[in-house]
Order: structure tokens, then C-alpha cells, then sequence
């Protein structure tokens, strides 16, 4: 075979147009051939999806015999739009947005900054920082469960009954449980990041006499500006779709305080059984997302790189 | 050595320093055991005597080591065939990852074809579309292709992976292609190139995509559980939630025990290659 298209190269060779023609045909075909497992998969799993989904959310759903839904246009999101249950779980998600995003991307900061100083057992440390990532969520939530037990460990000294049972300190708990589990995400980003910020920067600084917190202001945060972003930004998205952690450790509970949306999607998908409102409640958070991620690149002033 | 004999004889300056080097130690340090306690926790109530566990006063540290717990969850749980289910899932799901998103990336970076530049800005954008909005819609697809209950139905959603195309794109752009061209000279077919010099080329960064989606996987929990519903079929982690359902007692001991079994293996993957996860993350981490 190859023997065969040398000759025929070598033959067209006088007319250049003929040959390049044939192999850039051939080219086209094989970056298409390489590239179309992927596509196909992804054409059925990620972008059908998002257009079916959008489908289905003008739709009374039937689960059971999908071709008998019935249309209804924007009925589901106007029954969204009045629907207590899911303002709810939106006010607890944001709840736990709030008690979560800001420690996380703090704490992480401050231990990426700390371990990048030349401390001893440096590789012990980020080892135990870095080492929950490697966790399953099923673990997290019964390890934490059983810490904040009203016998467990963490109500013995802090508090009085077991957390979890309490309307006020069960989001707390799920939101402690959650930092444990996520910072090492963001810490080895952020170590990383200050790694590459150069030495010679911090040098200059300190010949113009700035002091430490003067040089993290001025030098370290500006240099780590992206990263910080892409941290901050993740650790939202994250957290708005919170989902095994209240699961496991409280099933939404005490008195629906901890349901959060993607909760409440997959109870009214899975339990309820209405496909159709779920798909809404979906784009619903899809759009509260893209929101929440334009602003925070907006006001945190990201380049357009 | 002398810096320090230096800073004791003379200057406030170092000293100054010394002690923001304690403070910074002490903080790392008392972070860090936070940080274990739970990990101790865990362990230590797996193979705690029953009045242990059940006394008013927490133990942190067990007072005898009894395996009952790990005894009982082996002989009355389907632990060891969630456990297989896990390693079949975690296993299969990597592999495919790698060769779909290998493929797509040389593609991508190493071959012109009209419309790539196009499909490269799509893939970077649906990193963006956070999985849970599908959720719905895959379940209708998975079921009308008749794989709830199957562990394919879990697979092959998670195959189309575009942080895995972006990490390996950067990769492969980023080697030289000269072999490449000197064996296209040579008469190497597309698919020869590809699996004999790019991949192997490719190693390392292959090592740290393939640890982090086998540990992703590993890990998953939403879409397995609304995927398998027959506890035969269960992954670990959605095993590990039901335990206390399907032993019909609550019992601490074993559900630590449970706990153990499904993050062990992990932390010592983690411990003997976590070079390679690290990079994995940082590689996330340039995304933005």
C-alpha cells in the first residue's frame, strides 16, 4: 500500500495542486477519524443532554411513556418561580456558599503561603493537606456524621447535643466537613501558584524596605491573581451544587435545613418522579451559575486571556 | 549553624524572625493535626471494644483493638463485590478516557482539518457545564438505551471528559514534533505515529490524567447512585451509605470499618504517587 501511493506521488509530483489535494483530503479524514470517538460520546452524554434537557423542561414529563408528555411551555419555571421548597433549598445552598467559599479559599491561601516558607517536614505537610482529595464523599459524610453524633466526638467538647440534629449547627457541621474534605484542592493550586511567582520580585521589595504584609499585598496577590480567580470561581460552583455531604450526614434535614438544590432536583427527579420540573430546576441552576461566575470574574477583574 | 550563633550575639532582627518562624511552625503544625484527628477517628473506632464506643466519654485513642467490626461487615455485607464493581468501574473508565481523549487531543493538536479550532473553543466552553444539569436527561438516555443497572451505564457517560482533552492538548503541543515528521517521511501511518511515538512520548502526562480520573472514579457518587439500583450492582461508596440500611442495626464500628476499607487503597495510591496527582491538579490549575 504505501509503496503504491510513493509512485503515485512521485507521478503527480509535476502537478503540485493534485497531490496536496489528495493528502489534505487524507489528512481531514484522519483528524476527523481521531477525533470523532470523543465527539460521538460527547454528542450523546454532554451536548444532547443540555438541548434535552432544555426540552424536557417544557414538558409535564412522563417517565414511564415519554412520547404521552404533554407540552406546557414555561409552566414548570412559573411553578418554580412560586414553589417554597425550592427557595428554600436556594437560601440554604447560598447559606452554605457563604459559610464555605470564603474559609476555604482563606484557610487554603494561608496554608499554601505557609508551607512555601521553608518550614520543617515540608512533604509531610502538603502531604496531609493534600491527602483528603483522594476521599470519597460516602466517607466523608459518615466519618463527620459520626464526629458530630450527639456521643460523638466533636459535641462533647463544643456544644452540647449532636449537631446534626440541630436546625442552627446542622449547616455548620455539613459546611466543617466540606472544608476538611475540598481545601486540598485549592492548596495545591495555590502552592503551586506561589512557587512560580519569582524570587527576585520579593528581593526588590525588601531593598525598598516593604514589609511582609505590605509584600503580600503589593507582590504576592497581584502575582497570583489568576489562580486566585480560577480558585474562587471553582470553589463556587462547587459549592452551589453541594450534594452528598447533606445527603449522607443530615437527608436534608432537621426540618428541611440542610436540603440544598441540587438536593432538591434530584428528590424531585428520583423520588417524586417529575423529570420535567427537575430538568427546569437544572437550567434553573445552570443560569444561577453562569451568573455567579461572570460577576466574580467581572469584579474580581479577570483578564481576558 | 553560624547564622544562628550569629542572631544570638548579635541584633534583634533575626531573633524577630525566629520567632515568626515558630509561630508560622506551630500553626502549620496544629493545622495539620486538625487535620489528622478525623483520619484517627476513623481508624481508631473500626477496631474499638463495643463499650468503647458506646461510653458517654469519646476515645480518641482505643483502649484494646478487637476486628469484630471488620468481621461482621465482610460476613453480613456485599462489601467484597462492591468493592470489585469499584475496581471494574474506576479501571474500564480510565482506560477509555485516556484513549478517547488521546485521540481527540493528537487530533487536535497534530493533524489540519477544517472545523478544529471550532470543536478545541466548544470543548474548553463545556468544561464550564457543571455535570448536575444533565443529570435529568442522561438518566433518560442511559434508560432508553436500557443501562440503568449497569455499570456501562455509568462509564460511558464520564468517558467525554474535556478537562482530560484540555490537559492532554497542552501536552502534546508542547512536544516537538520532528520525530513525528521524520516518521511520516519514513512512510508511518497516522495510527502507528500515534500509538508507537506520540503516546509513549506522552507518559507522563497519561499518568497523572489516568491516577486522577481512576480516583474520580473511584470517588463518584451522584451518578452511580442513581445508576445502579440493585445493591448487587453497588460501588463502594454507594455501598458504604446503605450498610447501616442493609445491616439494619446502626453500628459505628462497622460503618468505620466500611470507611477503611474504601479509603485505604486510595491513600496509599496517593502516598506512593502523588508526584503525579499534584500534577494532575496543577494542570487544572492552568486552565484558568
Amino acid at each position: 500500500m504505501a509503496r503504491a501511493d510513493h509512485t503515485v506521488e512521485s507521478d503527480a509530483a509535476p502537478v503540485p495542486g493534485l497531490s496536496a489535494t489528495r493528502s489534505t483530503i487524507r489528512e481531514w479524514l484522519a483528524g476527523v477519524g481521531f477525533a470523532l470517538p470523543y465527539l460521538l460520546v460527547a454528542g450523546a452524554f454532554l451536548f444532547g443532554p443540555l438541548l434535552l434537557g432544555l426540552y424536557m423542561s417544557f414538558y409535564d414529563w412522563n417517565a414511564v411513556f415519554p412520547a404521552q408528555s404533554e407540552f406546557i411551555g414555561l409552566e414548570n419555571y412559573r411553578t418554580l418561580i412560586n414553589d417554597p421548597r425550592f427557595w428554600n433549598a436556594l437560601f440554604n445552598t447560598v447559606y452554605f456558599v457563604v459559610l464555605t467559599v470564603p474559609t476555604i479559599v482563606v484557610c487554603s491561601l494561608l496554608l499554601a503561603l505557609g508551607v512555601n516558607r521553608e518550614v520543617k517536614g515540608r512533604w509531610l505537610l502538603r502531604t496531609i493537606f493534600f491527602s483528603p482529595y483522594v476521599l470519597t464523599v460516602a466517607v466523608i459524610g459518615l466519618l463527620w456524621e459520626d464526629l458530630f453524633n450527639a456521643n460523638g466526638l466533636i459535641p462533647y467538647h463544643f456544644g452540647t447535643e449532636g449537631w446534626l440534629t440541630s436546625p442552627e449547627l446542622a449547616m455548620p457541621a455539613v459546611a466543617i466537613a466540606t472544608v476538611w474534605w475540598t481545601l486540598a484542592f485549592n492548596f495545591v493550586i495555590l502552592l503551586a501558584a506561589r512557587q512560580n511567582v519569582p524570587d527576585r520580585l520579593y528581593e526588590a521589595a525588601k531593598l525598598d524596605g516593604a514589609s511582609s504584609w505590605r509584600m503580600m499585598i503589593d507582590v504576592t496577590v497581584p502575582q497570583m491573581k489568576n489562580p486566585l480567580i480560577f480558585v474562587i470561581i471553582t470553589t463556587f460552583v462547587g459549592s452551589f451544587q453541594v450534594f452528598g455531604q447533606p445527603f449522607i450526614m443530615t437527608q436534608g434535614g432537621p426540618s428541611f435545613s440542610t436540603t440544598t438544590v441540587v438536593m432538591y432536583l434530584y428528590n424531585t427527579a428520583f423520588s417524586t418522579g417529575d423529570f420535567g420540573y427537575a430538568a427546569a430546576v437544572g437550567y434553573v441552576l445552570f443560569m444561577i451559575l453562569i451568573v455567579v461566575s461572570a460577576t466574580n470574574f467581572y469584579v474580581l477583574g479577570g483578564d481576558d486571556s | 549553624m553560624s547564622t544562628r550563633t550569629e542572631s544570638l550575639l548579635d541584633g534583634t532582627d533575626l531573633s524577630v524572625e525566629q520567632a515568626r518562624s515558630i509561630a508560622v511552625h506551630a500553626a502549620l503544625y496544629g493545622a495539620a493535626a486538625l487535620f489528622v484527628l478525623p483520619y484517627l477517628w476513623m481508624f481508631a473506632t473500626s477496631i474499638k471494644p463495643r463499650e468503647q464506643i458506646y461510653s458517654s466519654v469519646p476515645h480518641l485513642l482505643p483502649s484494646g483493638v478487637t476486628f469484630q467490626w471488620y468481621r461482621q461487615l465482610l460476613a453480613n455485607s456485599e462489601i467484597v463485590g462492591w468493592t470489585v464493581n469499584t475496581v471494574i468501574l474506576a479501571g474500564s473508565t480510565t482506560i477509555a478516557v485516556l484513549i478517547v481523549d488521546a485521540m481527540i487531543a493528537y487530533s487536535l493538536t497534530r493533524l489540519e482539518w477544517p472545523g478544529r479550532r471550532v470543536v478545541f473553543s466548544v470543548i474548553v466552553a463545556s468544561f464550564m457545564v457543571p455535570g448536575i444539569i444533565n443529570l435529568v436527561p442522561v438518566f433518560m438516555i442511559v434508560s432508553e438505551l436500557g443501562l440503568v443497572n449497569n455499570l456501562l451505564g455509568v462509564v460511558l457517560p464520564s468517558v467525554a471528559n474535556p478537562l482530560g482533552v484540555f490537559m492532554l492538548y497542552q501536552f502534546f503541543r508542547d512536544i516537538p514534533d520532528e520525530l513525528e515528521e521524520a516518521a511520516r517521511l519514513d512512510g508511518f501511518s497516522r495510527i502507528r505515529i500515534f500509538t508507537h511515538i506520540t503516546l509513549p512520548l506522552m507518559r507522563s502526562a497519561l499518568a497523572a490524567l489516568g491516577l486522577f480520573i481512576f480516583i474520580w472514579t473511584w470517588n463518584a457518587f451522584l451518578w452511580p447512585l442513581v445508576i445502579l439500583q440493585d445493591s448487587a450492582m453497588y460501588t463502594l461508596p454507594i455501598g458504604l451509605v446503605t450498610v447501616q440500611d442493609t445491616m439494619g442495626v446502626t453500628e459505628p464500628g462497622i460503618v468505620m470499618a466500611s470507611a477503611v476499607i474504601a479509603s485505604v487503597p486510595l491513600l496509599l495510591l496517593f502516598l506512593v504517587l502523588q508526584r503525579h496527582l499534584v500534577k494532575a491538579v496543577e494542570m487544572q490549575g492552568s486552565v484558568g
